[in-house]
């Protein structure tokens, strides 16, 4: 009369195991809506964030932090996508993707930063690979050296009169 | 010398057909050897050990998901090598091991394409296929790293080792977590509500772990390869490579 119960996670798996050719992506580490995790958590593989995590999150992949989801520690991660709340510094190594919904209250380091309009950032951006030089930075420089320069000519030319 | 254990629904008349067949082929085959008949209380590690101990080098078990459980279950910590052949209803972890049920898996088996495969292990015993905690209020600890508790209380968590987890994560796209990576993968599912004919659950959080501490303040009901048990503090880890198993060629990992 009424239709069988499938909403059993075991029996699910057990009776409709779908070969692995059907899948598109493969995940190694979830974080469920209302779940929240406390302390260090690392992953070697892609990690979709959902719910809420106290505590720093290191991975040498894919980070995906999704609308909603919330995370209060600093990061680290090859590449990430973030569309939820970050408090904390935030280090990723490849390509940094800002969604509309995503704030980000902390420092950032990244390679490749992309940002949507309507993304909140508060911190500072720091990007490795910048050739522009600073030309009040330059001057110092050359004073500094002219400066050294002299005083050793100086030094040189007293040791010399001494010796005579 | 090969060693098969029966289970005792074989008996059946229905089964009388497929066994006396793969009893042939396994003649042909020239791999015929001792027949045990599994009872429902039988342990299975010390037949094993028997047999061992009497000259077997591979111990092939006939049955099937249920029979695989119990035999390994207890028999994963000898030092032999394991077979499979698939027969009756419920073989979905000869599927996983590309094992084709009845008189083709004597094929597979007279081949020996062995592999060493990681179990999962649960206090004092091991577990095959899979392990399940019933929806109840339970805490989780990580690899003594990181704790997971969710907002709504109860919690379902199931716990593979050998077969695949798929779900569909919307948009037409499809999740796959794959066994035998070198770690177990815990599917936690916390309980959004109660419906009128089910419970409704959220969407599963994954977490690849090597060791994992269950509590609970009371007891909740866990089925680990389809035996059932009640506990309120559990220790699940990970064995790398502790069985040698004869596996087909289209094995899914």
């Amino acid at each position: 009369m009424f239709p069988k119960s499938q909403d059993n996670l075991a029996m699910n798996n057990r009776l409709a195991p779908t070969p692995p050719s059907t899948a598109q992506d493969t995940v190694e580490t979830v974080v469920g809506p209302s779940v929240h995790v406390e302390g260090d958590f690392a992953s070697e593989g892609n990690i979709l964030v959902k719910g809420t995590v106290s505590g720093n999150v290191t991975t040498s992949r894919l980070l995906t932090v999704e609308e909603g989801a919330q995370i209060f520690a600093n990061i680290k991660a090859g590449d990430a996508h973030i569309s939820g709340h970050i408090k904390g510094n935030l280090r990723v190594s490849d390509r940094l993707e800002l969604m509309e919904t995503a704030q980000v209250l902390g420092d950032i380091s990244c390679k490749v930063l992309v940002v949507s309009a309507g993304a909140l950032i508060q911190g500072k951006v720091n990007m490795n690979g910048i050739s522009i030089e600073d030309p009040k930075d330059t001057k110092s420089e050359g004073k500094r050296i002219f400066k050294t320069k002299g005083k050793t000519a100086r030094a040189q030319e007293l040791a010399e009169e001494e010796e005579a | 010398m090969y060693v098969y254990l029966y289970d005792n629904f074989l008996r059946q008349k229905k089964f009388e057909n497929t066994i006396k067949s793969t009893e042939t082929r396994l003649t042909d085959f020239g791999i015929a050897g001792k027949i045990i008949r599994l009872q429902n209380f039988t342990n299975a590690e010390h037949i094993i050990e028997d047999e061992i101990r009497k000259g077997a080098k591979t111990i092939v078990v006939v049955g099937n998901d249920v029979t695989f459980g119990h035999v390994l279950s207890r028999a994963a910590a000898c030092k032999v090598v394991f077979g499979f052949i698939p027969v009756g209803m419920g073989n979905t972890i000869a599927e996983v091991l590309g094992i084709p049920e009845g008189v083709a898996a004597c094929d597979v088996l007279s081949r020996r394409r062995k592999v060493k495969l990681d179990v999962g292990w649960v206090n004092n015993r091991y577990f095959i296929s899979q392990l399940h905690v019933f929806p109840h209020d339970i805490f989780i600890e990580y690899d003594e790293r990181f704790s997971v508790s969710s907002r709504n209380k109860k919690m379902e968590l199931v716990v593979c080792n050998l077969q695949p987890f798929v779900w569909n994560a919307g948009r037409n796209k499809d999740i796959i977590v794959h066994p035998q990576d070198g770690k177990l993968e815990a599917f936690l599912r916390p309980m959004a509500g109660r419906g009128l004919f089910r419970d409704k659950y959220e969407d599963p959080s994954i977490f690849p772990f090597e060791e994992m501490v269950v509590s609970s303040r009371t007891p909740f009901l866990l089925e680990a390869d389809g035996k059932q048990s009640k506990e309120t503090k559990i220790t699940i880890r990970l064995a790398k490579k502790k069985i040698e198993m004869i596996v087909g060629k289209g094995r899914r990992f």
